[in-house]
């Protein structure tokens, strides 16, 4: 990915990429549209570039649009017959079903209550339909997925989220170095954090509440502050 | 099935219940205050007379008043009105429903109403023109910009700073014919106050016996009780909201109002020294503050009540450290038997009036006690940490016992 990006604002257009598409495939991510022959952005923010040929615009949103494959935090919002309906952060609440659980059968039914917080993946996600979660991957197994008991959770960005997901994101393994922590994000802007202990766990919380406003290139500032707060 | 489901309230969902209530029980704040610490308050008045925005960290909060003439009511021919506009179009992303939309402007709308109107703060009869024919009205605009807890103090005190800070022009009534003056005539006036009320906010949380003062929205939502005190500045009771789910003792409470007063003396304190800064400035032809974005923004003319209230703050601070004092040696020795504690709490009993709040006069009637702190004894049982607390009680019981009848004297105001 190119860290030197330019600002484009919706329905710029995008010559650069109509250049290239000329001579290979490109392929358009969110905040680009093709109109007939050309580039135009849909959204404002910078522009990015992934190896060879992704585009795509990084633009500031706090609204998740579910997308198949994604992983999400959801707060169980009630049930309804054999679904749960699930608060992701969509224009629409999500459901997930009973049966989308580890080991869970029409007798053995997970339990959750409205306000439980779960680690789920969207399966389904269309305009036209709400999006449906599942708790489980492809052979039954929970994984990672499932129910978060304890810990801290907050809502941010979604560009934070992305970042944070981001592989060569600096940020989490320069926090690992400080002390230990278990983390969940969903690329729908939101956090879930459980640390040893309270105190720790809400440093981290801010800390990373803090990224959103500095980036990661102050990451090192960040963590030198928390290994102060931690010791004092 | 809701555009804004994304935005929705922090504090809601079990987790984050679960974990502000075991940071309370930690004596552990978001934001690294300590449970008796206030945020910082920052006055900004704008070029307009009577234009205020306050913030309270990120709880942002524009007020406006205006005024015009018109017809009294016939119930009360030679007073003036008073009108407050509570405007949440700003933070109308926290809500989901439009039922909780509502709910929140009616509790802050009822809550400035009885703060500002039932005790009769500003002096209605000196806005009468004619009796039964012209009276002015006043409008005050509370715009609520942003909410991260506690929007009661910022709408208290940005509205309280907004009456201060307005002047109406001078009128006269002659020959059934009404002159209004501009301000290059005559001078305008401001308004007459009979007394300046201000709130202050207290969180309760059930896994903790001790209130939280100023709270985040993620705290406040997570409370089990939120008590809002209307203090004016003589430390006269204008207005006690207290609901929610918490038992709340008369302890708590008393603990609360006497905090909430010194609090509330400081912040109208803070209020005037702003506003004789800002008369300061006006006089000098200093630049006003031009515009909404600059009213918000940071700016240089932001009043900080920390900056300007700096060498009074000691003050109260020695006096919740004392008190923290108090807590924390009851808590660090959980070991000694009950005539200890008896002892200890008769020791309390005579060094009680510490407290100098003379606003609470010294009672006779300490009998009328023992039963919340029995209660509290009966408790106790559990373990270390239970008994320590009730222990804590019965100290603050015994403090309290000296100030229990200034209930009762609040109530009629009230």
């Amino acid at each position: 990915m190119s860290t030197t990006s330019t600002i484009v604002m919706p329905g710029e257009r995008i010559s650069a990429i109509e250049e290239l598409a000329k001579s290979k495939r490109v392929i358009l991510g969110p905040g680009l549209r093709r109109q007939d022959d050309t580039v135009v952005a849909s959204k404002a923010g910078p522009l990015r570039h992934k190896e060879p040929s992704t585009f795509w615009v990084d633009n500031y949103q706090r609204r998740y649009i579910p997308a198949r494959g994604d992983l999400v935090l959801g707060i169980v919002r009630s049930k309804a017959g054999d679904n749960y309906r699930v608060d992701i952060g969509a224009a629409d609440t999500a459901s997930i079903s009973y049966l989308a659980f580890e080991a869970a059968t029409k007798k053995n039914r997970p339990d959750l209550n409205p306000g439980d917080l779960i680690y789920a993946r969207v399966l389904n996600a269309s305009a036209d339909i709400e999006p449906e979660l599942v708790c489980v991957n492809s052979v039954g197994k929970r994984g990672k997925l499932g129910v978060l008991a304890e810990g801290f959770f907050f809502k941010c960005t979604l560009n934070l989220g992305r970042m944070l997901l981001r592989e060569n994101c600096p940020v989490l393994a320069a926090l690992t170095r400080e002390l230990p922590y278990e983390i969940a994000v969903g690329v729908n802007g939101r956090i879930w954090l459980k640390a040893h202990s309270l105190r720790e766990t809400i440093a981290l919380a801010n800390a990373i509440v803090a990224l959103e406003q500095s980036g990661c290139a102050e990451i090192d500032k960040i963590c030198d502050n928390l290994g102060d707060f931690l010791q004092a | 099935m809701f555009m804004n489901s994304n935005l929705f309230e922090p504090g809601k969902s079990k987790p984050e219940r679960n974990f502000v209530q075991l940071a309370v029980k930690q004596n552990q704040r978001f934001d690294g205050r300590r449970s008796n610490e206030c945020r910082d308050v920052e006055l900004t008045f704008g070029a307009d007379w009577g234009t205020v925005a306050v913030s309270l960290g990120e709880t942002k909060v524009l007020t406006h008043v205006t005024c015009d003439l018109g017809a009294p009511t016939t119930s009360r021919p030679n007073e003036g009105k008073l009108q407050l506009n509570v405007n949440l179009g700003g933070v109308a992303f926290l809500d989901e429903v439009q039922s909780t939309h509502d709910q929140r402007s009616l509790t802050l709308n009822s809550l400035l109403e009885r703060t500002f109107r039932s005790s009769r703060c500003v002096d209605l009869e000196s806005l009468c023109v004619a009796a039964e024919q012209h009276v002015w009205c006043i409008r005050v605009d509370i715009n609520v910009l942003n909410h991260d807890g506690n929007l009661y103090d910022a709408s208290t005190i940005a509205t309280l700073a907004a009456l201060m800070h307005f002047r109406r022009p001078d009128v006269t009534f002659a020959d059934d014919e009404l002159r209004i003056y501009t301000e290059k005539e005559r001078e305008f006036i401001p308004l007459l106050f009979l007394h300046y009320p201000v709130s202050v906010t207290y969180c309760i949380f059930k896994s903790s016996g001790q209130p939280i003062v100023d709270p985040l929205l993620l705290e406040e939502n997570a409370a089990d009780s939120v008590i809002v005190l209307s203090f004016n500045s003589y430390q006269e009771l204008c207005t006690l909201n207290a609901g929610g789910t918490a038992p709340t003792n008369v302890r708590t409470i008393m603990q609360c109002a006497r905090n909430a007063a010194t609090r509330a003396k400081s912040l109208v304190d803070f209020i005037r020294k702003a506003l004789s800064l800002d008369e300061e400035r006006r006089l000098q032809g200093g630049r006003l503050v031009q515009g909404l974005v600059a009213l918000i923004g940071e700016n240089q003319q932001k009043l900080s009540f920390r900056k300007l209230m700096g060498h009074q703050k000691q003050e109260p601070q020695d006096l919740q450290s004392e008190k923290m004092d108090v807590d924390t040696k009851a808590i660090a020795k959980p070991r000694v038997e009950e005539m200890a504690v008896e002892e200890e709490s008769s020791k309390q009993e005579t060094d009680a009036p510490l407290d100098s709040s003379s606003w609470l006069p010294q009672d006779e009637d300490s009998q009328k006690l023992p039963t919340p702190s029995e209660a509290s004894a009966s408790k106790a049982g559990k373990g270390k940490q239970n008994r320590s607390k009730s222990k804590a009680n019965k100290k603050q019981q015994a403090k309290k016992q000296n100030n229990s009848d200034s209930e009762e004297e609040a109530k009629p105001v009230i």
